[in-house]
């Protein structure tokens, strides 16, 4: 046998406008840790599905074990050898932990299941792994991490070569991650490779033998995490250099206070305090899972929180109604989900926010309706030919559009922006950038929470940055801005100012 | 209508033409069916093509439509109501209770409340109301899935009634005027019950097609988290459809009970059933936002066409429910296949 478990050359994905990984070639070493990082939309999660079966490569060779390597879904790339530890465990809860361990690989007699060595086995490994775990439990009694090494001691067992942890440790607690982390580690002794995804840095250090750094799409470095300096130089070479350079300072600054913010507590969030000047542009920078959806839900009035949240000299009722009669309009996180009522038309759906504005006595004055609905495609650039066009038809750029459209047609002071330009090509993302900025020329106020860090630095005049739900700094925007210092703070770094 | 657009100064033209919506599609299509339906019968089955004939399909589907006006506005939201033939018999059973004479007779349910009539009927429909209350809180406030809380408020509303009747009927001391209403015709031989069928259909369609109600009612339907986030008081939205809903029950039972001039604890059997697949035969759709008023009473006429031709070709009438499920499902299907062709 090789000494690489996998082999990636020359691996090409291609979606409509965008290559999201653009030629990567490298080689993981047999019974190491192998870590993976990138910012988001490095190509890490693309690279992955294609390693799972999710999406199938456009070009390249992917060598398991030597052999050429191809899936079509993750059961087959299972039986390939290739596990995955999903966010979303793939456990069920209303069995015991013997019985998914054994879970569609039983062995039967006429229907009836048998016991058999085979049980004895995996109850070995996982006692191996973890000896306080009862193979008679309810799953469902377990916390996540054991329900992790549930799974991850049936993958041994099915004698997985590698096996993907796509941010094992959001969940965990800190006693949980070290637990989980001396059984990553015996997994060296047991013939596995462990390929680790986080975007925690520090435990890249603590646990990899090997790192693989990814950005937009391309294969950056791959190499021992001993000769890796410190966390600057993995910052380095996950963020490049010559991203930021379009964030044009503005020249005069409201001092009007818009919105305030104080002591937003909630499930995930820790005393969240800020405040949102008229015609600003607010952004809000943290890993998935820092609080951002959250700061955003709340203030909108989506979820219930403790603390007061002051919007023109009032206090916000915790109802969307209310708010958006106050004036905050949301573009939610997942727009399909949130944001749009796809099985509606595109005239539909702008109007949606503002039916006051095209009505009279409750009834719907089409003709206005239809101006709006020109106005704002035309104002956006909204690709159709027709305003009737069921919106699930539009391309995921025109999508956000009408999202777009729908907030803007509320005509609000304050508009919520969470990860505005999640999955749209760079197109669009330019053209929202544009709108973005010049609703902000209006006098409009934004307050935009993405995980991207390019566009926060690009078009914010001040950033907050979050972790695990703290407010960890705030740094007012320039052109000669930190952004390694920013990427440090965002993924769990101490604040050295 | 484009006109309009192009005199907007400094707008692009946008069309505002489609290709006919999905939801126009389906109701002209079910139209089709039924003409088609009507033509079979007319040829093969006797007599069927006598005017009076026609007009019986009608009227005696009137109070299956007038339910199946507030099933279609909630099943386009999403929710199901299935106690509506338990309030029919509730209230029709408590408008004559409130107003038979008290105290006349030996027999209990000779004896009633001796209320005036209307009296009777406003407390009949405020109990209609409580139903339809009833339901909206459990499903806005406690998320109960709407099919489980209107199945059991449709068994309660229903035992209110066998109680009220001791499990058999009311029918004596009433008023003469209790029979008024649910047998005085209009015009020619139409029956008072029959217009206000249309009049509420005519309503019906203008919410729906017209005003922001009707709008939100398909949003709701369509993404609820969507509307929450878009300003729609969703919880608010739904209250009012099931109050609305209950309402058209329980004037259907007081205008029922009218007719027969008797409260009947068994009255409107089923007739959820009915509701449910009228609505469904109209091309409403389980999964919501979409759907119409139009299309149900279209699927009222289909299922009156098939369920009296074969009366008429002297299937015994056991047989009805076993054709109305066959019905029903003929034409969910067809509905599939013909959205799935059109939409590859």
């Amino acid at each position: 046998m090789s000494e690489y478990v996998l082999e990636i050359k020359n691996l090409i994905m291609d979606f409509p406008g965008v290559r999201a990984v653009n030629d990567v070639s490298f080689n993981i070493k047999r019974n190491t840790v192998h870590c993976l990082v990138g910012e988001n939309g490095a190509g890490k999660s693309t690279l992955i599905k294609i390693l799972t079966g999710a999406y199938i490569k456009t070009s390249g060779t992917i060598l398991l074990n030597g052999k050429e390597y191809i899936a079509h879904n993750t059961r087959e790339a299972k039986q390939k050898g290739i596990s995955t530890l999903f966010q979303e465990l793939n456990i069920v809860n209303q069995l015991t932990v013997e019985e998914n361990l054994t879970l569609g690989i039983e062995d039967t007699f006429m229907g009836f299941l048998k016991k058999t060595d085979k049980i004895k086995k995996m109850i070995g490994i996982l006692k191996s792994l973890e000896p306080s775990i009862n193979p008679k439990q309810l799953v469902s009694s377990l916390s996540v991490a054991k329900k992790q090494i549930v799974e991850i001691a049936k993958a041994v067992a099915t004698e997985a070569d590698i096996i993907i942890m796509d941010e094992p440790t959001a969940a965990l607690s800190e006693n949980e991650i070290q637990r989980l982390f001396k059984i990553i580690k015996s997994l060296r002794e047991k013939n596995v490779t462990v390929i680790y995804i986080s975007h925690r840095l520090d435990e890249i250090f603590e646990l990899g033998d090997y790192v693989t750094v990814m950005r937009d799409g391309k294969h950056i470095a791959t190499k021992p995490v001993s000769e890796v300096k410190d966390r600057c130089e993995l910052i380095k070479m996950m963020i490049g250099k010559t991203l930021f350079e379009s964030y044009i300072p503005k020249e005069t600054q409201s001092s009007q206070t818009l919105l305030e913010v104080k002591n937003l507590t909630t499930d995930k969030l820790n005393n969240i305090s800020f405040e949102i000047k008229k015609g600003e542009i607010v952004g809000f920078y943290g890993l998935v899972g820092a609080g951002k959806t959250e700061i955003a839900r709340a203030v909108f009035g989506a979820d219930s929180y403790r603390g007061e949240i002051i919007f023109k000299g009032k206090k916000l009722y915790n109802s969307p109604d209310k708010t958006i009669e106050a004036g905050i309009a949301l573009v939610p996180e997942e727009r399909r989900s949130q944001g749009l009522f796809t099985v509606l038309t595109i005239r539909e759906n702008i109007s949606v926010m503002n039916m006051q504005k095209i009505s009279r006595a409750g009834f719907i004055n089409h003709i206005k309706e239809k101006n709006v609905s020109a106005e704002y495609i035309n104002k956006l650039r909204i690709v159709t030919n027709t305003m009737e066009k069921q919106v699930s038809k539009l391309s995921g750029g025109n999508q956000q559009k009408v999202v777009f459209s729908k907030c803007l047609f509320a005509d609000s002071d304050l508009l919520i922006l969470d990860e505005p330009t999640r999955g749209i090509d760079v197109g669009a993302k330019s053209e929202i950038y544009n709108i973005i900025r010049q609703l902000s020329k209006e006098g409009k106020s934004i307050m935009m929470l993405s995980s991207e860090l390019p566009e926060i630095v690009n078009i914010c005049d001040r950033i907050f940055i979050l972790f695990d739900g703290d407010m960890k700094a705030e740094i007012k925007n320039s052109s000669d801005i930190d952004c390694e210092e920013i990427i440090h703070i965002a993924t769990g770094g101490e604040v050295v100012c | 209508m484009l006109r309009n657009i192009d005199k907007v100064s400094g707008i692009d033209k946008i069309s505002t033409r489609s290709r006919m919506n999905d939801a126009t599609f389906i109701t002209l299509s079910m139209l089709g069916v039924l003409i088609v339906l009507l033509g079979l019968a007319c040829l093969f089955v006797p007599n069927f093509y006598l005017g009076q004939n026609i007009i019986n399909l009608v009227t005696n589907y009137w109070f299956v439509i007038v339910l199946g006006i507030g099933v279609t506005f909630l099943l386009i939201t999403g929710n199901f109501d299935m106690s509506v033939s338990g309030i029919v018999a509730m209230s029709g059973v408590l408008s004559v209770y409130f107003c038979q004479a008290a105290h006349v007779s030996q027999s209990e349910l000779a004896n009633g409340l001796g209320l005036p009539y209307w009296a009777a009927i406003v407390l009949a429909l405020t109990a209609s109301l409580i139903i339809g209350a009833i339901n909206a809180f459990f499903i806005t406030k406690l998320k109960v899935a709407s099919i489980i809380v209107t199945l059991g408020t449709m068994s309660i509303a229903r035992g209110i009634a066998h109680i009220v009747t001791h499990g058999a009927q009311r029918n004596t001391s009433l008023p003469d005027v209790f029979k008024v209403i649910g047998n005085i015709t209009v015009i020619g031989s139409i029956k008072l019950s029959v217009i206000i069928m249309i009049i509420f259909v005519i309503i019906a369609v203008i919410i729906e097609k017209r005003t922001v109600f009707g709008r939100r009612t398909y949003l709701i339907g369509a993404n609820i988290e969507a509307a929450r986030l878009s300003g729609v008081k969703v919880g608010q939205h739904l209250t009012i459809l099931y109050l609305i809903s209950s309402l058209l029950a329980g004037i259907t039972g007081i205008l029922l009970a009218s007719e027969y001039v008797s409260g009947t604890s068994n009255r409107a059997m089923g007739s959820e059933f009915d509701a449910l697949v009228i609505v469904l035969l109209g091309g409403t759709s389980i999964a919501g936002g979409f759907g119409s008023v139009s299309g149900t009473v279209i699927g009222a006429l289909i299922l009156a066409v098939v369920t009296s031709s074969a009366t008429g070709l002297l299937l015994r009438p056991e047989w009805q429910f076993i054709l109305k499920g066959i019905v029903t499902f003929l034409a969910i299907m067809a509905q599939r296949f013909a959205l799935d062709r059109r939409n590859i």
